[in-house]
């Protein structure tokens, strides 16, 4: 399980967005025309044209505010679900890249039911685009195969995006954790030991945003989940979900 | 000037792809076969360009990929060697490219006549020669040599002019140069307000 | 900046107030955090809960429009608790001057107003002088007149009960901001400011900044790594075109524009030379002559010469007394004093405050040019909102200008660096340089000039203009220009200077017509070592971050200004961790006998002022070199509302009285006479507090980023931010389209109903504040909403004359109510 990770410091994003545009900017994906719907989040969700979208969460706190970023993407699972849900259907829609772990929807994902397929990952990141093809953040693979930081990662002025292998994101985690629970009781890593992605978060995850961490949906639990989702047919996990 | 690229990546496996076997599209990645896994950067054979972000003064570095063939930029993103963003940028730097890309970008001379509803397309040449025209009645009818007093002021005070902190130095100054030998003294900017 | 943003990192406590850095200056947020990684403080003060207060260590609250007060009770917090940083504020600062005895302050009101003409006489703050002219110092502080002491009386009144009274800022706040603020008077702590329009914009806009000025001589924070006085700037270039002066009252290098009183040059030395009679203070700015006749040189090149007063009389004078700033050019132009416009890379249709009456101004012209990338407001403003074209006779002529990267040349960040950049692409169609239009268009000008003759047309036969290769506008030409070159042989200090060799840096530049120079302080941008400006060194001897060797900085590469107040009388830096300067010459029998300097390009390379063995020097100056007297300004009585801040409720306010004194705003604003100068204080009608500012994903009228999908995407509409409290006060829902009105108009916006804004509790009342940002318009997108300037009244600040946008008076409804 070497390859590479993010590590998502969110106590250290100041929600500029560079990353949300940055990825746009590389992998050529356009907007939409979006209103403003009482928040500064948008788009309002993960779209077929963004991969990468900063969530914004306000709450009081002792009195005072508190305002709370999640640069919300792919978790690149160590064992994907989602890979599960997509060959279910069509060989090849999926690379699992062995050199750094990247989970990487490929053009035969057209006319994949987006619906089971973002049913099957915790994280409820996958979406389609107009012409049908399943897509989601590629880890930038073309980018990192060629030595070259993901787009999100490059473009972060405050260290809150971090990349690097899964030894030193790791360690790197434990480290800013370590540095901010004096401060912060609940900081906290969300779901670690499975994700590519790894966020620190300084409170409760769920202020952050519903999909933060893969059991906080009433009912069933982070590893439950995950399990039913490897074990179960791809249909059935989108249902037993959706009840859940 | 010289690049040298601070922000190359360590991967946990020596390999990193060799060759550029096939290109990835857009959208979706055309892997065939699979297996290979040959992954080519778009930007690979672009020219790269230094600039300075257009935006707020922090002087954040840009790097501009132009397309050799088309001459047109791909690609932007922040320059990795500079010292203030260390390749960093924020939303707005990270969209340079739709500033360099854009198809609403105004690319013919437009001329509103008086009491007009519609832009006309013009030529610079009749645009240039126009305006110098006005330029010069304008200033010749309202030039003030002597002011209330009867102190000499040889100043113009029928054209005003604002801007631009979004010119360059030598621009800025060459802007002045003009301005002032025509001898406006309204003369203002962005900095006042 | 008086430093520079890598340096935000060497701070120990950063006061983020009047701007909004993490989301206007977003990189900045790199050094910010990299200071918090090594325990620094972060501190931030807004009306609203921001971006950058979520990163901070501390926030707090308080109402638009009493900075002053917040501030003024910190200067008090400082003095009454012996924080201040004593040997900095008696030996560098003026804290030590006396003032003479007309000075006066009572009920609001310094010695000296003439409520008639609404003006200070500032002879009234003058210091008491010696006998050879110099001012009279007691390095005790006790003296009651010495300006510490008149500072101690003036602040004493600012107590916490008054200062939270005003501005809603509850009084442990206060305590606590002023606490962790005041820790950094020890020597070898640094505080910073990062202030913005969030001070600028008001009717006390130097006043704010001046408060925190005092703050930061008292604490000893200027000259040293991680302090100084910080102002963000908020356009790529707007502190070049500054120092090139694109404005009215300065040339190139902040040289007064001549009034018509000045009518000769010698005149104008005369008027405008500062003059010090203390052997000590270097009061840089005596050279003022040498700089502008190499200015003139640069003007009119072989043209001006000793015969002609340097062509001085052909450049244009002020009348006396009149201002020509923004808002004053609007107000004329409203009048129809204008026949022509041009409004060159700029949409003032959207910027500028009261943007009604410019909107209505603009269709009293003959002509205007507009230099764009995008359509705008301003080009299209005949067919705006409420206008007829058919009753508009105004010409426009929309000329499409390169983008940045379109094109070569240098711009100047806020820390003074000037960076050259490339062009990487061709502009799109038509489109090109701003260099190459205003080339064509002034040569055209001229050959009708030279054609036709016309009315005092030496200036435009005489100015130098020879900017271009092969046709097109060089822009190394013009830097050449800015830097400039010896027009003959010349020796200095033994060495001879060929003809047209640039010049190496200003402190080589002549009165005498044998240099030119297009901007003093730009002497050293590009010279016979090449474009400094170009300059790619990454590597940072300095250990603090100075990144010397990379671009290029005014003045002569000083990447900390005024930094020899960073080091003690006798060259030792004050916090021996991070040296900015230190003292590197041999000493012999206690006396400092080779003078070297180590780090930065030291304020003036004079010896330290005291020897190691205690005994002071008189080959040195004080370390405050751009003042006359050479000290840092506690007292500051050139400005034109007084020598020391003073609270001042905004021009449209919510209070009916100003609890300081019954001087209810600044007497010396400036107001405006139409009838779209309208000014509402404790209307009903208008009972809320409003404000304006920007967001990351856009600039300024959005006249760039509104055509760009990705970011509109991401702010597509004008929003009015509140609070929880007012929203239901007025039954408005969050995300629901709400109608916000001033005195001057109205806009429709999307109601944010937020937590990050509570009421203020003023002068015993629920007050209640909203803010829009100013990006919108109406040409681009459909149903994005139109300026927030059309609220904002057309008063300023009476020195700089800056519009007051950031505190106004509005009403929120929901619409069609």
């Amino acid at each position: 399980m070497a390859g590479m990770s993010f590590l998502v410091d969110t106590s250290r994003c100041t929600a500029c967005r560079g990353c949300q545009i940055a990825c746009k900017n590389w992998n050529q994906n356009g907007a939409g025309m979006t209103k403003n719907l009482g928040t500064h989040q948008n788009p309002p969700d993960l779209d077929g044209n963004t991969f990468k979208l900063v969530r914004f969460s306000e709450h009081l706190k002792d009195g005072k505010p508190v305002w709370y970023f999640f640069a919300d993407q792919c978790r690149h699972c160590i064992e994907p679900p989602c890979k599960d849900a997509i060959q279910g259907y069509v060989d090849g829609g999926v690379i699992h890249d062995e050199e750094t772990g990247a989970v990487v929807y490929t053009e035969k994902t057209k006319g994949v039911p987006v619906d089971e397929v973002r049913a099957s990952c915790p994280y409820d990141i996958p979406r389609a685009k107009d012409d049908g093809t399943v897509v989601k953040c590629t880890m930038c693979i073309d980018r990192v195969r060629n030595g070259l930081k993901p787009a999100c990662v490059k473009v972060c002025p405050t260290g809150a995006m971090n990349f690097g292998t899964r030894d030193e994101m790791m360690a790197l985690a434990q480290e800013r954790l370590a540095a901010l629970k004096g401060k912060f009781p609940k900081a906290q890593l969300l779901d670690p030991d499975d994700v590519r992605t790894l966020y620190l978060v300084t409170d409760d995850p769920a202020l952050y945003h519903p999909y933060a961490v893969a059991g906080v949906r009433p009912g069933i639990s982070r590893k439950l989940a995950l399990r039913k989702l490897f074990f179960a047919p791809a249909r059935n996990v989108a249902k037993g979900l959706r009840m859940g | 000037m010289k690049l040298t690229r601070r922000d190359f990546l360590k991967i946990s496996s020596a390999a990193t792809a060799g060759l550029a076997l096939g290109g990835c599209t857009t959208m979706g990645f055309n892997m065939q076969p699979v297996q290979e896994q040959a992954w080519r950067l778009r930007t690979q054979d672009a020219k790269e360009t230094p600039t300075i972000c257009c935006y707020c003064a922090v002087g954040c570095g840009i790097i501009c990929h132009t397309d050799n063939r088309s001459g047109k930029v791909i690609y932007t993103e922040g320059d990795a060697d500079h010292p203030i963003n260390g390749g960093a940028l924020c939303a707005k730097g990270a969209a340079a490219y739709q500033i360099a890309r854009n198809e609403k970008r105004i690319t013919k001379v437009l001329y509103r006549a008086p009491y007009s509803s519609r832009w006309e397309e013009k030529s610079w040449d009749w645009a240039i020669k126009e305006i110098a025209k006005r330029v010069k009645a304008s200033r010749d009818k309202s030039f003030t040599v002597k002011n209330a007093k009867g102190q000499v002021v040889n100043r113009c005070d029928g054209i005003a002019s604002v801007g631009s902190a979004a010119l360059d130095n030598e621009e800025c100054w060459i802007y002045q140069a003009m301005l002032r030998a025509m001898g406006l003294v309204y003369i203002e900017h962005q900095a006042r307000i | 900046m008086t430093n520079h943003w890598i340096d935000i990192k060497n701070s120990d406590c950063i006061l983020i107030m009047g701007s909004n850095a993490a989301e206007n200056h977003p990189i900045s947020f790199r050094w910010v955090t990299e200071a918090q990684k090594n325990g620094a403080t972060l501190i931030s003060v807004d009306p609203r809960f921001t971006r950058t207060s979520s990163k901070a260590d501390f926030y707090t609250a308080l109402r638009s429009g009493t900075d002053i007060a917040f501030l003024g009770g910190m200067i008090n917090y400082i003095l009454s608790n012996n924080k201040y940083f004593k040997e900095y504020v008696a030996r560098y600062t003026n804290a030590c001057f006396i003032v003479g005895k007309k000075y006066g302050f009572h009920d609001g009101l310094f010695s000296g107003f003439d409520p008639k003409t609404r003006k200070y006489d500032k002879s009234y703050w003058a210091y008491e002088l010696d006998e050879n002219g110099v001012p009279k110092k007691d390095y005790t502080l006790k003296h009651p007149r010495t300006v510490f002491q008149l500072l101690k009386k003036h602040f004493s009144r600012y107590t916490l009960d008054k200062v939270s009274a005003v501005t809603g800022t509850p009084k442990e706040d206060l305590v606590k901001v002023y606490e962790l603020y005041s820790a950094t008077g020890k020597p070898d702590k640094a505080g910073t400011i990062m202030y913005a329009m969030g001070w600028t914009q008001h009717t006390v806009g130097v006043q704010n900044i001046r408060t925190m000025a005092i703050i930061q001589l008292l604490l000893g924070n200027m000259g040293v790594a991680g302090g100084g006085v910080n102002a963000l700037r908020g356009e790529s270039n707007v502190q070049g075109s500054t120092d090139h002066c694109l404005l009215f009252h300065i040339w190139p290098g902040y040289l007064p524009t001549p009034t018509a009183s000045a009518a000769t040059l010698a005149d104008y030395n005369k008027k405008y030379t500062p003059v010090s009679h203390d052997p000590l203070s270097a009061n840089w700015w005596q050279n003022r002559p040498k700089y502008v006749v190499s200015f003139l040189k640069a003007m009119f090149g072989d043209a001006a010469d000793a015969g002609n007063d340097f062509g001085y009389g052909w450049m244009p004078k002020l009348d006396d007394g009149k201002a020509y700033s923004w808002l004053d050019l609007f107000d004329a132009m409203y009048r129809g004093e204008f026949s022509g416009f041009f409004a060159w890379g700029q949409n003032p249709a959207c910027s500028g405050a009261n943007a009604a009456k410019t909107r209505e101004a603009l269709t009293r012209l003959d002509w205007m040019v507009n230099v764009n990338l995008f359509d705008n407001e301003t080009a299209s403003f005949w067919k705006g909102p409420g206008m007829d074209p058919g009753k508009v006779k105004t010409e426009v002529f929309f000329l499409p200008c390169a983008a940045f990267m379109e094109k070569e040349g240098s711009v100047t960040n806020s820390g003074r660096w000037a960076q050259w950049r490339y062009k990487a692409q061709d502009p799109p169609g038509e489109a090109k340089p701003d260099g190459d239009i205003m080339v064509e268009l002034f040569n055209e000008i001229r050959s009708l000039y030279a054609k036709e003759g016309g009315v005092f047309p030496d200036p435009i036969l005489n100015l130098k203009w020879d900017y271009t290769t092969d046709g097109k506008f060089d822009a190394h030409k013009v830097a050449r220009t800015i830097n400039g070159e010896f027009t003959r042989d010349v020796t200095i200090k033994d060495k001879t200077y060929k003809k047209g060799q640039l010049v190496p840096s200003f402190a080589f530049l002549q009165a005498d017509g044998s240099t030119t120079s297009g901007n003093w302080l730009y002497c050293q941008s590009y010279n016979e070592s090449g474009n400094n400006m170009a300059r790619r060194d990454t590597t940072d001897a300095s250990g603090i971050g100075l990144y010397s060797n990379w671009a290029w900085c005014w003045p002569v590469n000083r990447r900390i200004l005024y930094n020899r107040a960073s080091v003690d009388l006798m060259g030792r830096p004050w916090n021996p961790k991070k040296p900015v300067i230190a003292f590197a010459g041999e000493v012999r029998d206690g006396k400092y006998v080779t003078n070297k300097w180590v780090g930065d390009v030291p304020d003036g390379g004079w010896y330290p002022m005291m020897n190691p063995d205690g005994t002071l020097r008189t080959d040195t100056k004080y370390p405050f070199i751009m003042k006359p007297h050479g000290f840092g300004g506690i007292f500051g009585p050139g400005r034109n509302d007084g020598p020391f801040p003073e609270h001042y409720e905004p021009i449209e306010c919510p209070v009916e009285k100003n609890l300081f004194s019954s001087q209810f705003t600044n007497p010396v604003a400036a107001v405006y006479g139409t009838e779209k100068d309208v000014y509402k204080t404790c209307d009903p009608r208008y009972p809320f507090v409003g404000t304006t500012y920007r967001v990351t994903e856009h600039w300024q009228t959005g006249v760039l980023t509104r055509w760009q999908p990705w970011l509109l995407e991401t702010e597509p509409q004008l929003f009015v931010e509140m609070s929880e409290e007012l929203a239901r006060l007025r039954g408005i829902k969050n995300g629901e389209k709400v109608i916000v009105e001033s005195p001057r108009g109205a806009v429709e916006a999307v109601a944010m109903v937020t937590k990050r804004f509570r009421p203020f509790l003023v002068q015993g009342q629920e007050i209640h504040q909203v803010g829009l940002p100013w990006h919108y318009g109406w040409v681009w997108p459909p149903d994005g909403g139109d300026s927030a300037n059309l609220l904002s009244p057309s008063a300023g600040d009476p020195n700089t004359r800056i519009p007051e946008t950031k505190a106004f008076m509005v009403n929120v409804r929901k619409k069609g109510v």
